[in-house]
Formats: C-alpha cells, sequence, structure tokens
C-alpha cells in the first residue's frame, strides 16, 4: 500500500469527524477565497472606473474619503484641458438613487457633446442630443433590471427620460446604470456647475507620468487617478477593505487551527498504541512525523477543496442582488484559490505540530505499555 | 548461521522505572546462540517482557551491556534500522492495525526498506503464504481469528528478514489449539529459516517446546537451562 494511501486510510477511520473538521475549516477557507474574489472584483471594477470612456487617467479631488464626496468646478475642467498634453478633458459628474430594484442605480451625468470623445459603445439606438434635457442612455444590464427598451420611459427623480440608446461598455457599473445630460444631474442633484471626475485623454506619445505629476503639483487640490493606490487618495473604502480582508483572514485561519489541532491531537491519542508498535517495528521519528502531518495537510486539502467550491458558491449566489450586480462581477483569479490552498496547509501545519511532535516523541516502549 | 556463536549476549543488565522504584530488572544475565530457540519463564512480573523489550532496542538498560550480532547496542546509532532489519518482534496483544489488510499490516515494517510498492506487496504475499494465510491477504483482523492474526503478526516480524525473532507470550490469548499453532509454525520458522528464536511465556508447557528454558525470578535469570542443551 502506498504511503499515501495509508494517511487515508486514517483519515476514514473516523469519517463524521473527518467530515466535521474538513467542513470547519471549509467555512474558513470560504471566508478567504470569497473575500479574495471580492476585493479582486471591486478592484477591478475601481480600475475601471478610472478609465471609463477609454480614459488615460480621472481626477479627482484630492483627500476625499470617499469618491462620491469628490466636487471638481468647471475652472478646474478647464484648467486641466489647457494643458496642452490633453486631448480632451471631460467632466462627469456621478450620483446613485434607487430605481427599481437597485438601490444604488448608477447615474452618469456627461456633456452630450463630450460623447464623441468619450468611448460609449452603443447596442442599438443614438448618443444624447446636444441640448437635450430628459433623454438617456441605458446600459445593458440596467435595461434588463428595469426591463425597458428603446424608446421607453424610465421615472427618475420626478422627471421623465426617454431611452434614445442602450450601451454596453463591459464594466458592470456603468453597464448596470444609465448616462444623462450634465446640466440635468447637475439640477437635481443641487450641484449646479460641480462634477466629480474628469477624464482625461492625452495626445499620443505623452509621457502620462510627467503630465500627471505637473498637474498635481500645478494643483494641490487635484488628485490624479491612474492605478488602484491612487485610488485610494480619494476613497478610502479599499484600504478598509483589504484591511478587513486581512483581519478576517487571520482568523479564519485560526479558528481552523485550533478545529484542526482539537482533531489530530484526539486522534493521536487514541493511536497511542499503534505509534508504539510502529517505532517498535522500525519506523522512524521522521515517518510517524510525515504520517501525523501527512493526515492533517489531507484533511485541510479536503477543507480547501469543499471551501473553495463554497466560495464560488457564495460569490454567485450573492449577484441575486441588483445592487451587488450593478458594481460587482465576480473574477475567479487562480491566485485567490492558491491563496485559499496556502491558507488550508497554513492551517494543517499549524494544527497538527503539537499533536505530531507528541506522537514522535511517545517512547516505543510507553506506547506500548499504554492500555 | 553458526552454533556456536552467540547471537545475544546480555550481561548484568538492571532496569529500573519511576526513578528507581520499580526494580524490573537486578542483573539480568543470558546469552542465546544464533539459531537457537530458548524459551523465558517465570512468574508474572518477573521482567521477561522488560528483558524481551531492551534486546529489542525499545528502551535502554540503567546499567549492563547487551550485545547483539556482536553490536552493543548501547553504540547503535540508528535504533530504526536495527529495530526494523535485525530483530522481528511479536506481542501478545493489540498486534496488528486495525483499519489494514493482513497483507498491509505485513507491509508495514517495509517502508524503512528500499523495496517498491509491487515488492513489498510480493513479500507480504509470500510471507503470508509462508504462515498459511496466503488466501487471506486482503482480510483485516477484524476478520480473522485469533490465532490467524498472530500468525499475521509473526509474518509482519519476518517482513525485513531479521536473524532474530522475539516473541512475548504469543500464544498468551489463544485457546490451546490455536496456541499449538502458533508455536509449530514459530518452530518451523526458526528451524528452516534458522532464525534465533526467543520466546517468552509464563506457561511451562509451552515453554517445554523450546531447546532450551530459561528460569527468571524478580529480575534475573537464576537458571540459564544449559545442562540439557545437546551442545552444552
Ligand atoms: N513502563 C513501566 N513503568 C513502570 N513499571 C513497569 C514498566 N514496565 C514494567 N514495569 C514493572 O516492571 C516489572 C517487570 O515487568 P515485566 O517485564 O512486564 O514482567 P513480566 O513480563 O515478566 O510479567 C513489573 O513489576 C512491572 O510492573
Ligand atoms: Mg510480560
Amino acid at each position: 500500500m502506498p504511503f499515501f494511501m495509508l494517511i487515508f486510510r486514517n483519515l476514514l477511520r473516523q469519517r463524521i469527524r473527518t467530515l466535521l473538521t474538513a467542513l470547519g475549516i471549509s467555512l474558513g477557507i470560504t471566508t478567504v477565497v470569497a473575500l479574495g474574489v471580492v476585493t479582486h472584483s471591486l478592484k477591478a471594477t475601481a480600475e475601471d472606473i478610472l478609465h471609463a470612456g477609454g480614459a488615460d487617467f480621472a481626477i479627482g479631488q484630492s483627500g476625499s474619503a470617499d469618491l462620491s464626496f469628490s466636487t471638481l468646478t468647471e475652472e478646474q475642467l478647464e484648467d486641466v484641458a489647457a494643458y496642452p498634453e490633453v486631448n480632451h478633458a471631460i467632466g462627469v459628474l456621478m450620483a446613485f438613487s434607487s430605481l427599481g430594484s437597485n438601490p444604488y442605480f448608477v447615474q452618469l451625468g456627461i456633456e452630450p457633446s463630450d460623447l464623441e470623445h468619450f468611448d460609449v459603445p452603443l447596442l442599438e439606438g443614438r448618443y444624447l442630443a446636444r441640448g437635450a434635457t430628459d433623454e438617456m442612455l441605458l446600459g445593458e444590464e440596467g435595461a434588463s433590471q428595469l426591463d425597458k427598451n428603446l424608446g421607453d420611459t424610465v421615472e427618475l427623480k420626478d422627471r421623465t427620460f426617454t431611452v434614445v440608446g442602450i450601451y454596453r461598455t463591459g464594466n458592470v457599473w456603468e453597464d448596470g446604470g444609465a448616462i444623462l445630460p450634465l446640466a440635468t444631474v447637475q439640477e437635481y442633484e443641487r450641484k449646479g456647475g460641480l462634477m466629480t471626475l474628469i477624464y482625461v485623454k492625452a495626445k499620443v506619445g505623452t509621457d502620462l507620468d510627467a503630465l500627471t505629476a505637473r498637474i498635481e503639483e500645478d494643483h494641490p487640490e487635484l488628485a490624479t487617478l491612474r492605478t488602484l493606490s491612487d485610488y485610494n487618495e480619494v476613497d478610502q473604502g479599499m484600504q478598509m477593505m483589504d484591511a478587513a480582508n486581512l483581519a478576517i483572514s487571520f482568523l479564519a485561519v485560526f479558528i481552523g487551527g485550533i478545529g484542526v489541532m482539537n482533531t489530530m491531537v484526539m486522534s493521536v491519542m487514541e493511536r497511542t498504541r499503534e505509534f508504539g508498535i510502529l517505532r517498535a517495528v522500525g519506523w522512524r521519528q521522521r515517518r510517524v512525523l510525515q504520517m501525523v502531518l501527512g493526515e492533517s495537510v489531507l484533511l485541510c486539502l479536503i477543507g480547501a477543496l469543499i471551501g473553495s467550491i463554497l466560495a464560488v458558491v457564495f460569490t454567485r449566489a450573492i449577484l441575486i442582488f441588483p445592487a451587488v450586480r450593478s458594481f460587482l462581477e465576480p473574477e475567479y483569479t487562480p491566485d485567490v484559490f492558491i491563496r485559499g490552498l496556502v491558507v488550508g496547509v497554513a492551517v494543517a501545519l499549524l494544527g497538527a505540530l503539537y499533536p505530531a511532535i507528541r506522537a514522535v516523541r511517545l517512547s516505543p516502549i510507553q506506547a506500548i505499555r499504554y492500555e | 548461521m553458526n552454533r556456536d556463536r552467540i547471537a545475544i549476549d546480555v550481561q548484568e543488565v538492571v532496569k529500573t522505572y519511576e526513578e528507581g522504584r520499580i526494580r524490573a530488572l537486578s542483573g539480568a544475565t543470558l546469552q542465546v546462540r544464533e539459531g537457537e530457540f530458548v524459551a523465558i519463564t517465570g512468574p508474572s512480573g518477573c521482567g521477561k517482557s522488560t528483558l524481551l523489550h531492551l534486546i529489542a532496542a525499545l528502551d535502554r538498560p540503567d546499567s549492563g551491556r547487551i550485545v547483539v550480532d556482536g553490536m552493543d547496542l548501547a553504540e547503535v546509532r540508528d535504533l530504526s534500522t536495527y529495530r526494523s532489519h535485525r530483530v522481528g518482534l511479536v506481542f501478545q496483544l493489540h498486534n496488528l492495525l486495525p483499519t489494514l489488510s493482513a497483507s498491509a499490516n505485513v507491509q508495514i515494517p517495509m517502508y524503512e526498506a528500499e523495496l517498491s510498492l509491487w515488492e513489498r506487496r510480493a513479500k507480504a504475499q509470500r510471507l503470508l503464504e509462508a504462515v498459511g494465510l496466503g488466501d487471506r491477504a486482503n482480510t483485516p483482523p477484524i476478520k480473522l481469528s485469533g490465532g490467524e492474526r498472530q500468525r499475521v503478526a509473526i509474518a509482519r516480524a519476518l517482513a525485513n528478514d531479521p536473524p532474530i525473532l522475539l516473541a512475548d507470550e504469543p500464544t498468551g490469548n489463544l485457546d490451546s489449539k490455536a496456541g499449538e499453532m502458533v508455536l509449530d509454525l514459530l518452530r518451523t520458522i526458526q528451524q528452516k529459516r534458522g532464525v534465533t528464536l526467543v520466546l517468552v511465556s509464563h506457561d511451562a508447557q509451552i515453554a517445554s517446546a523450546a531447546e532450551r528454558v530459561v528460569r527468571m525470578l524478580d529480575g534475573r535469570v537464576v537458571d540459564e537451562g544449559l545442562s540439557g542443551h545437546p551442545a552444552g
């Protein structure tokens, strides 16, 4: 019988205990993997926001605790547009309000003439007409959630808008919402002349590092946003999420480790006599160690497998909420599963260390006398 | 095998437990020749098992010397190899791992030998055939009779072809018929394979099956039984 099978057989002895322990570990792994998927996906969404409309970078108000608090003026927009390297500077006012089943329906206010330079691929219909106040472009996902088609009307903020176009950008937060004339959004949000972000498209061949550095130097009240770490300057949510993620993962590892330790201590104590026999017939301490650690690692790998499956099920399940669907598209990258696996093995080794040392230290004579 | 060579030489061995309060052996001396079948008898608690365990290097004596095949056990570095290859052990009870088949049990000591999976399996099969259990290779201990279990334990003790076999009350838990069979098997192995066999039993009748009977009392060997030995 291969050594591996010996390890496997030992786990099968107490099937219920093995299963329950694996389930306990799996909950920790589920947490780690699901949080990993969610964080990763939210970061992807954040990156999408920074490069909406095909922009090279975005500009917000520096020091905003939350992106929606960022306010920029028309003068600031003109200042940015005045840089010779800037091809287009497009101001966007973001608003969120409850609409239909979605409590965070995203509204992007854009000057209709700017849509020529802001990439929004239309599936059908046309762009907003210049000067129009009651027209709306609806994202594909938003349209399906609201059950609206081209030409239908949508009630929003006590106004009636006509859907003149349906678009798909591939970004969940845009596709779940709508694009409206800037002036209209400014009016109903009572933010006359204000914007949330400025999207910048630079001329071809521009050194973006130099340009963003110069803008920030000339205008300390502006924060240029190209990467996720820039994003932290205008929104602390991401940092808090990373910290929470780490803390919860540690907790999950700790709880899992205690469960594994409990099971392995019991399992080693029950088999004291067997360990004595194994040592008496010549098994080395190293082999006993390998067996006990092997059992623990295998147990945790089973837990990690169950946990990863549960994490996928869980992250798919939360998508039934339209609010979640409008800014989260779960991405299952290998690294989150690898992290789950690493956590599983760490839990296994941590939890099995003490019982394994106990098993190895048993003197064969003591173990054989044990009755 | 050389009948005149000393296989096991136990000299003035003392072994105490619980910080000296229990004196299990107090100067035991014994010599066993290569290929010999020796039985050790004596009342319960006189130190028979302790002596056997020390010869098997499961523990170290407080004082005295044990020399096996010319090796002073106090100087043996690699006790695992000694245990797996130089001696084979059969206990009275709880010998086998309950979740493993007979064959897997016999293979246990072979993990410390350089054998492939197939070699281990084939060798276990040969050994099981040698103890008359060739058709029970896949049977778990729970489905074997007491005598059959003890025969599996004997096959396991022979796994790495040790020159010495140590059996501690191997028939102690068996009815007389099964005990007889196990005893016959041990004797056959000793004769056919030429192994040195040391059998511990408090039962004088079982002991009488041996070529020589050694008597112990209060942690000492009181009679090495040499007079009756043909070569003595
Ligand atoms: N590990 C141990 N701890 C304490 N006392 C022991 C231990 N092993 C043996 N003894 C004691 O040593 C004495 C000899 O025991 P043992 O060698 O088992 O005798 P036998 O096998 O002849 O019955 C007994 O008094 C026994 O209780
Ligand atoms: Mg005894």
